[in-house]
C-alpha cells in the first residue's frame, strides 16, 4: 500500500517532458495541454504534511469548542447560538470561499493567510472567552475554513495535474485522517491533563509547523491556471459568459444533490449511534464510541491511496455507488444489532464510504470543471449541498428518534441513502476522461 | 462576573451608603422605598458558582459537566442537568439528576468537583432533559416527592 501511494500515478500518460502547448497562457515548465505537472518529491511530501497538520489545526475546534466554552460559565444557549452562527456562515460561505480561491493567483499565500486567521481565533477562544470576542472569532474561523479546503484541493490539483490528482486526493485523504486522529489523542491528552483552554492554545501553535510545511511546497511547481481548473479561452470573456461555463453543467448539480443525499443519511447516523451505545453500556460506552470513531478514521488512511488510484484507472461512479451500497448496509446493521462490539465493527464500513466519497466528491467536480477555470467555485456549490444535507440529518433523525426509536431512525437513514444509491444509478454520469481532453461523450452513464 | 458585582455593592454599601450589617446572614428584608439594596457577602468557601462544574460518582467516575439547573415554581433546586458521556462530542446526553443526590462538599482530595450518589450504570439509561418537556429525574428518592 505504502509502495503504491510514493508512486506516480499509472494511467494515462506516465510522467513526460511537456509538449509545447499552443495558444496556452500556461507557464512553460508546469504543465502541458493535458494538464500533466511534474511536481517534485519535496513539494508533494510538503504537501502531505500541510494536508496532516490542517487536519490537526481544525480538531482543535469542534468537539472542544463546547466543553471549554461550558468550563468558562456559558450557558448552552449561548454555546448553541455560537456554534450554529458558526456553520451558518460555514453553509453561507461556501460559494463565496471558492470565488476568492479561484480569483488568487497564489493558493499557498491564500492559505497562509487563513491559517493564520484560523489560529488567531484559537487564540481569542483561549484568551477572552467572552462573548463578543468568542463570537467574532467563530464567524472567523468559519470563513477562512470556507477559503482553506478549496484551497488544499486546488494546490493539489495546480501541482500534480488532472492524471495524477486522483492518488494525490487519496494520500490528502490519508494524511487528514491520521492528522485527525493523532490531533485528537493529543488535545484529549491536553485536555484532560491541563485544561480545555490548552487545547486552544496548542491549536494557535500547530500554526508553526503548518507554515512550514506550506513553505516546502515549491511555488513554481504549482500551476495557479492548473489549480482552477485550467485556464482555456472562457477565461478572458466576460465574467457572465465565465461562470456560465460551469453554471451550465447539469452535471455538477446531479452530483451536488447525490452528494445532499448522501449527508442527509450519513451524517447523523455515527452521532445516534453513540447516543443509543451511551445509553445500553455505561461504563463501556466512552471507550467503544471512541473506537467507533478511530476505526473509520484508520480505514480511510489505510485505502485512501488505493481508492485514489483506482479511480483513476476505472472510473469514479464505481466508488460513489460503493459509499452508498456500504451506507445503506450501515444502516440496517445499526438499526437490527444490538451487540455493541458488532456494532463497532460495522464502523468499517464508515471508513470505506468516508474514504470513497472524500475522494470521489473533490475529483468529480475537478473532472467536471475541467476548462473553466472555476473548480473551487464548483467546489463550494457542492459543499454548499453537503452543509445542506449534514445540517438537516440531525435534526429529522433526532425526531424520527424520538418518536419511533432509534432503529426507525437508522432505517430511515438508510432509505435516504437508498434513494441517493439509486439517483446515483440512474442519473449521475461518469467523470473519468482518462487524462485526456474532456469529451462530451463522457456524459453518458454506463 | 457576579462575584465581582458582589464585592462592588458590598464596597459601596461600606462606603456609608447605608448598607446593613455586612457579612450577615441572610437579610430578605421587604423592598424599601429607595434604600439601597441588602448586601450579603458569602466567602468563597461558603459558596459557589456550579455552572460548568465536573460531577463525578463517589468512586471517582466522571459523570460529565454540570450544564443548568432545574428550579420549581418556588425557586428550590430540583435537578442538576449534567452533560453525561460520549467522547468528542459523540454521544453524549443531557441528564437530569436529582439536586439532593449532589454533594457539593469539596474535600481536600477532589476538590472542586460535585459528586453526586449514583454510578455511571445507573445513569446510563436515564432518559435525555429536553427544555420545556416533563423532566425526568435521576435518583430522586426521599426529601424530595418524585415528579408530577
Amino acid at each position: 500500500m505504502n509502495v503504491h501511494a510514493r508512486q506516480r500515478p499509472r494511467d494515462g500518460a506516465e510522467p513526460r517532458p511537456p509538449s509545447p502547448s499552443a495558444g496556452s497562457a500556461a507557464p512553460p515548465l508546469s504543465s502541458g495541454p493535458s494538464g500533466t505537472a511534474h511536481p517534485s518529491r519535496a513539494s508533494q511530501r510538503g504537501l502531505n504534511w500541510f494536508v496532516f497538520f490542517v487536519a490537526d489545526v481544525q480538531t482543535g475546534f469542534g468537539p472542544f469548542v463546547s466543553v471549554y466554552l461550558t468550563t468558562q460559565k456559558w450557558t448552552q444557549v449561548e454555546i448553541g447560538f455560537v456554534l450554529s452562527v458558526g456553520s451558518l456562515i460555514g453553509l453561507l460561505g461556501q460559494m463565496p470561499g471558492g470565488i476568492l480561491v479561484d480569483a488568487a493567483r497564489s493558493e499557498r499565500l491564500v492559505a497562509g493567510v487563513a491559517l493564520c486567521v484560523i489560529a488567531t481565533s484559537a487564540l481569542c477562544y483561549a484568551l477572552f472567552p467572552i462573548f463578543p470576542v468568542v463570537f467574532t472569532a467563530a464567524a472567523l474561523h468559519a470563513m477562512a475554513s470556507c477559503v482553506l479546503g478549496p484551497c488544499i484541493v486546488a494546490l493539489s490539483l495546480g501541482l500534480v495535474g488532472y492524471p495524477g490528482i486522483g492518488a494525490r486526493l487519496g494520500r490528502n485523504a490519508r494524511f487528514a485522517s491520521i492528522g485527525n486522529g493523532v490531533a485528537a489523542a493529543a488535545m484529549g491528552v491536553c485536555g484532560y491533563y491541563f485544561s480545555a483552554q490548552a487545547v486552544f492554545f496548542v491549536t494557535a501553535a500547530m500554526l508553526i509547523p503548518t507554515l512550514i510545511a506550506l513553505s516546502r511546497i515549491r511555488p513554481g511547481e504549482v500551476d495557479p491556471d492548473l489549480a482552477h481548473g485550467g485556464a482555456t479561452p472562457a477565461v478572458s470573456q466576460s465574467p457572465q459568459a465565465s461562470f456560465g461555463s460551469i453554471l451550465r453543467q447539469r452535471r455538477l448539480f446531479i452530483l451536488a444533490g447525490c452528494i445532499a443525499l448522501f449527508h442527509l443519511a450519513n451524517a447523523s447516523m455515527l452521532p445516534l449511534m453513540g447516543s443509543v451505545m451511551t445509553t445500553r453500556s455505561g461504563d463501556w460506552a466512552t471507550v467503544l464510541i471512541a473506537a467507533c470513531i478511530v476505526i473509520p478514521q484508520g480505514v480511510v488512511a489505510l485505502i485512501s491511496p488505493w481508492v485514489g488510484e483506482k479511480a483513476q484507472a476505472w472510473g469514479r461512479r464505481y466508488f460513489v455507488l460503493a459509499a452508498f451500497g456500504a451506507l445503506i448496509v450501515r444502516g440496517l446493521l445499526f438499526a437490527t444489532i444490538t451487540s455493541p462490539y458488532a456494532l463497532v465493527a460495522v464502523q468499517v464500513l464508515d471508513g470505506i464510504t468516508a474514504a470513497c466519497i472524500g475522494i470521489m466528491v473533490p475529483l468529480m467536480i475537478a473532472d467536471i470543471s475541467r476548462g473553466t477555470g472555476h473548480f473551487s467555485f464548483a467546489q463550494g456549490i457542492v459543499g454548499t449541498a453537503v452543509g445542506v444535507g449534514a445540517t438537516i440529518s440531525p435534526t429529522l433523525s433526532g425526531y424520527v428518534s424520538d418518536q419511533f426509536g432509534s432503529p426507525v431512525a437508522f432505517l430511515g437513514l438508510a432509505g435516504i441513502a437508498v434513494a441517493g444509491l439509486l439517483t446515483v444509478w440512474a442519473i449521475l454520469p461518469e467523470t473519468r476522461t482518462g487524462g485526456a481532453a474532456p469529451s462530451e461523450n463522457e456524459m453518458v452513464p454506463r | 462576573m457576579r462575584r465581582s458585582l458582589i464585592v462592588a455593592a458590598a464596597i459601596l454599601a461600606g462606603a456609608g451608603l447605608a448598607g446593613p450589617s455586612i457579612g450577615s446572614q441572610l437579610q430578605r428584608t421587604a423592598a424599601q422605598e429607595a434604600a439601597p439594596p441588602a448586601v450579603l457577602i458569602l466567602g468563597s468557601r461558603q459558596a459557589e458558582s456550579v455552572l460548568g462544574k465536573e460531577v463525578r460518582s463517589k468512586s471517582g467516575e466522571s459523570m460529565g459537566r454540570l450544564i443548568d439547573v432545574v428550579v420549581d415554581r418556588t425557586g428550590q433546586p430540583r435537578a442538576a442537568v449534567i452533560d453525561f458521556g460520549g467522547f468528542f462530542g459523540v454521544g453524549n446526553r443531557k441528564i437530569a439528576i436529582d439536586w439532593n443526590a449532589l454533594s457539593f462538599e469539596s474535600d481536600s482530595t477532589r476538590s472542586n468537583v460535585i459528586t453526586v450518589d449514583l454510578t455511571r450504570d445507573q445513569v446510563k439509561a436515564a432518559p435525555e432533559y429536553k427544555d420545556k418537556r416533563a423532566v425526568i429525574v435521576l435518583g430522586s428518592s426521599g426529601s424530595s416527592p418524585p415528579a408530577e
